[in-house]
């Protein structure tokens, strides 16, 4: 009966990388989106989609190396103060903006200005309020900010009301993009979205919301002969399972690998020298309420803890990870593997539950995106759950009624959820999750200890990475005792290429960088 | 006219063949639904492979293979038969009890209780049905009970109207008019004299129903609105597995071709029923 599954195509013919290959220009670049960009301002994007051609479209200060390392990009060099709260940077000459402008000092700080204005209500705002002067500037008693000043055209200065080890991370998030201040001008902040200009590799050429994309080579990016390709296409409402069906027939030029198709395309040798891999900082969670019982006890959420079969869960996404102990993802600096975690028992989940007077089970609500994937998880967890007497019921909601649900106190006593790191530091998970000032923002389990506050605020302000992840793994340990979270795994991103495709490589913090792909013969 | 009458016993036979191939039909959903549990070892719920690799093809220990999950196909296949006739049944009592009330009592009463409730009758078709489902669907808790009583409650429509126009016709025939000389209550000639005389009707009206309900379950569960998870029903069962497709056709398959079985059988009884009753009367 396997007989009658239909066999796997072949994936598109093209030519197979040789040895000693030289990078060779021109070409189009073919991309398959499943909804439209969101925004191309980089002031306002915040998602994956928008971020990918932002970064193609603009540049920041200081950006990541394939890894989390931080690198020159506008900027040629810097340097900071023994205290850590100035930054003084000297810009990389002869860079010009798309529109022909010579880059120089005055537009980084117009951008940092744009990025605070209040009317402007720019997710990224909250990542620069740390400028000296930020607020008197967004109350609007004066017209810049004090923290920003520019010396010289090709120096630009920042201090910082307090200590910041993260500050050159927030520099290098899209937000702090450098815009063409005489382009935003003439087209206004909203029209700015539709019509970016920048110092990026590529200008954007065409949009037709809802359609499709093309980017153009930017003749006057800086680093020369950069970009290889001419030009990059996005066709938009492609599906996972569209893309997947138009890659295969050569149609576009990276696609994900949907998961019916997973295990016979790894299995495949005609795939494998096409597919990419790369470890991403991320943790898909399980989160318990800590503020609606019986989630109040700590006892029942360490039984949740021992109740799930995560190595089954990772099965059910085809392997693509690595099962969760701890709250942050391996790959992230100061990962401690010694935090203890909660091996899978059921019966000692029983016991825990009996000694917090539940042994005759009782009933609640899970929370979760509505898509097939996490449907799949969430009935994998309801059966891990009915072993120990507890009876889920599921509700599928859309992804955004779901970040919304959660952030109400007493709404949702259980979700499931996952978190993708903004900056390569313990903070991004601990703080912005898990710190009891986060709850109605990001710390959806409304989890509160004031003895892991205080190890966190002190290890917020410290520039001695060992004693700020030391600091960080005590929190860890103790929040993993306190069991908000039943961490469930750490994904791997997938993608595939088109065998025409050279040097495309997943990132594991931003999206790809497409400037030195090239497509050969 | 000899040709006439065999042509008229022609179709009579041939509509108590697809009569028969109705009850089959239903009869042996029935059957499947109430033996479900003598039908197959497994929980229709429980993940019942030691390690999930991708759905098993039919064959050995799971004559259907395994779905997505690791569940067993034929034993969701099974209780998904309960689902329907569940969802169906209930939905179709339930539109059936509102059609029928509105229809004998707008009949009977004429006038400006039956304008008003045609009026809501009319109200009620200009809406736009699926839209309705669907938003019903989200805003209420999940239960099993939800589904059926959206579409019971958006569904008695024709039933009103179907019987309303039987009543209409049977309001002025002599034993009515006994009746009411004799001074027999409202209640009592409803429910006495006009609801016999619609029965078998409704009898129709409830078959067709049922298929109809069914079909809208598969397709709201489809649309991923359907009963809570993990209740196996047959409409779920092809949207979770679709994009397997290449894959694991089966399990596509197997559901589709089930609604289709269900909804045709009750469909079959339904015609089959209204050519006997023709039959029987003319």
């Amino acid at each position: 009966m396997a007989a009658c599954a239909v066999p796997l195509d072949p994936p598109p013919a093209g030519p197979a990388a040789g040895a000693n290959e030289t990078p060779r220009p021109g070409g189009t670049l073919r991309l398959g989106a499943a909804e439209d960009v969101h925004t191309l301002d980089p002031a306002i994007g915040y998602d994956t989609g928008s971020w990918a051609f932002e970064q193609m479209l603009f540049n920041t200060l200081v950006d990541y190396d394939d890894g989390t390392n931080i690198v020159p990009e506008l900027a040629e060099s810097w340097q900071v103060s023994p205290d850590g709260r100035r930054f003084a940077f000297t810009l990389r000459h002869g860079v010009h903006f798309s529109s022909g402008r010579v880059l120089a000092a005055g537009d980084v700080k117009y951008s940092l200005e744009r990025l605070l204005r209040p009317a402007l209500h720019s997710p990224g705002a909250e990542f620069f309020a740390g400028l000296d002067g930020v607020d008197d500037y967004v109350a609007g008693r004066v017209t810049e900010v004090r923290g920003i000043t520019t010396p010289a055209s090709d120096r630009v200065e920042f201090v910082l009301a307090a200590v910041d080890p993260l500050f050159l991370h927030k520099l290098a998030m899209p937000f702090a993009s450098v815009v063409d201040r005489e382009a935003v001008e003439r087209a206004g902040d909203l029209g700015f979205r539709r019509q970016p200009v920048g110092t990026g590799a590529f200008t954007l050429a065409e949009w037709v919301e809802g359609q499709r994309m093309r980017l153009a080579r930017n003749p006057l990016y800086f680093r020369s002969g950069l970009p290889y390709l001419d030009g990059i296409e996005v066709t938009v409402g492609l599906s996972d399972q569209l893309g997947w069906f138009k890659y295969q027939r050569g149609e576009i030029d990276i696609s994900g690998v949907p998961s019916a198709e997973f295990a016979r395309v790894v299995a495949d040798p005609r795939y494998q020298p096409l597919l990419l891999e790369r470890t991403t900082l991320r943790t898909q969670y399980l989160g318990l309420n800590c503020a609606m019982p019986p989630f109040d006890q700590a006892g029942v959420r360490q039984a949740f803890n021992m109740a799930v079969d995560k190595p089954r869960l990772l099965e059910l996404i085809d392997g693509r990870g690595v099962v969760a102990t701890t709250i942050l993802p391996p790959d992230m600096p100061g990962y401690d593997a010694s935090t203890p975690g909660y091996a899978f028992d059921p019966r000692a989940a029983r016991a825990r539950l009996e000694a917090a007077g539940l042994g005759q089970g009782f009933a609640t609500t899970l929370w979760a995106s509505r898509d097939e994937g996490s449907m799949r998880l969430a009935q994998s967890i309801q059966q891990d759950l009915r072993a120990i007497g507890v009876e889920l019921a599921l509700k599928p909601v859309d992804f955004p009624a779901l970040i919304e649900a959660v952030r109400h106190p007493g709404m949702v006593p259980l979700f499931l959820l996952g978190w993708e790191a903004d900056f390569p530091d313990p903070s991004n998970f601990l703080i912005v999750l898990l710190h009891s000032r986060s709850r109605g923002t990001n710390n959806n389990a409304f989890y509160a200890s004031p003895a892991v506050d205080r190890l966190l605020d002190e290890a917020e302000p410290l520039l001695d990475p060992a004693r700020r992840f030391r600091l960080f793994h005590e929190a860890e340990v103790r929040i993993m005792q306190d069991a908000p979270w039943v961490p469930l795994f750490h994904p791997v991103g997938f993608a595939i290429r088109h065998p025409r495709v050279r040097n495309y490589q997943l990132h594991p913090l931003r999206p790809s960088r497409v400037e030195t792909v090239w497509l050969a013969g | 006219m000899a040709e006439a009458a065999l042509r008229g016993l022609g179709s009579r036979q041939r509509s108590r063949r697809l009569f028969a191939a109705g009850m089959i039909l239903v009869g042996g959903l029935g059957i499947v639904a109430a033996a479900a549990p003598w039908l197959t070892a497994y929980d229709p719920d429980a993940i019942v492979v030691p390690h999930y690799a991708g759905p098993l093809p039919p064959g050995g220990a799971h004559p259907l293979g395994t779905d997505t999950l690791g569940r067993d196909v034929w034993a969701r296949l099974a209780y998904g038969a309960r689902t329907s006739l569940f969802v169906g049944g209930l939905a179709m009592t339930l539109s059936l009890g509102i059609g029928v009330t509105v229809g004998l009592v707008g009949g009977y009463f004429g006038g400006a209780v039956d304008t008003a409730l045609m009026w809501l009758v009319d109200l009620v078709l200009t809406m736009p049905t699926l839209l309705l489902l669907i938003v019903l669907a989200t805003v209420l808790p999940p239960s099993l009970l939800t589904i059926p009583l959206v579409i019971g409650v958006v569904g008695w429509t024709t039933f009103a109207r179907t019987v309303r126009g039987e009543v209409l016709s049977l309001r002025e025939r002599d034993y009515l008019l006994a009746a009411r000389a004799l001074g027999a209550s409202h209640a009592r000639i409803i429910v006495r004299h006009l609801l016999p005389g619609v029965l078998p009707g409704v009898v129709v009206l409830a078959a067709l129903g049922m298929s109809g309900a069914i079909g809208i379950d598969a397709g709201l569960s489809y649309l991923g609105l359907g009963v809570p998870l993990p209740t196996p029903s047959w409409g779920r069962m092809v949207s979770e597995v679709q994009t397997y497709f290449a894959v694991a056709p089966w399990l596509v398959v197997l559901p589709g071709v089930a609604v289709s079985l269900a909804v045709i059988g009750f469909n079959l009884v339904g015609y089959g029923l209204i050519d006997l009753l023709g039959e029987r009367r003319g």
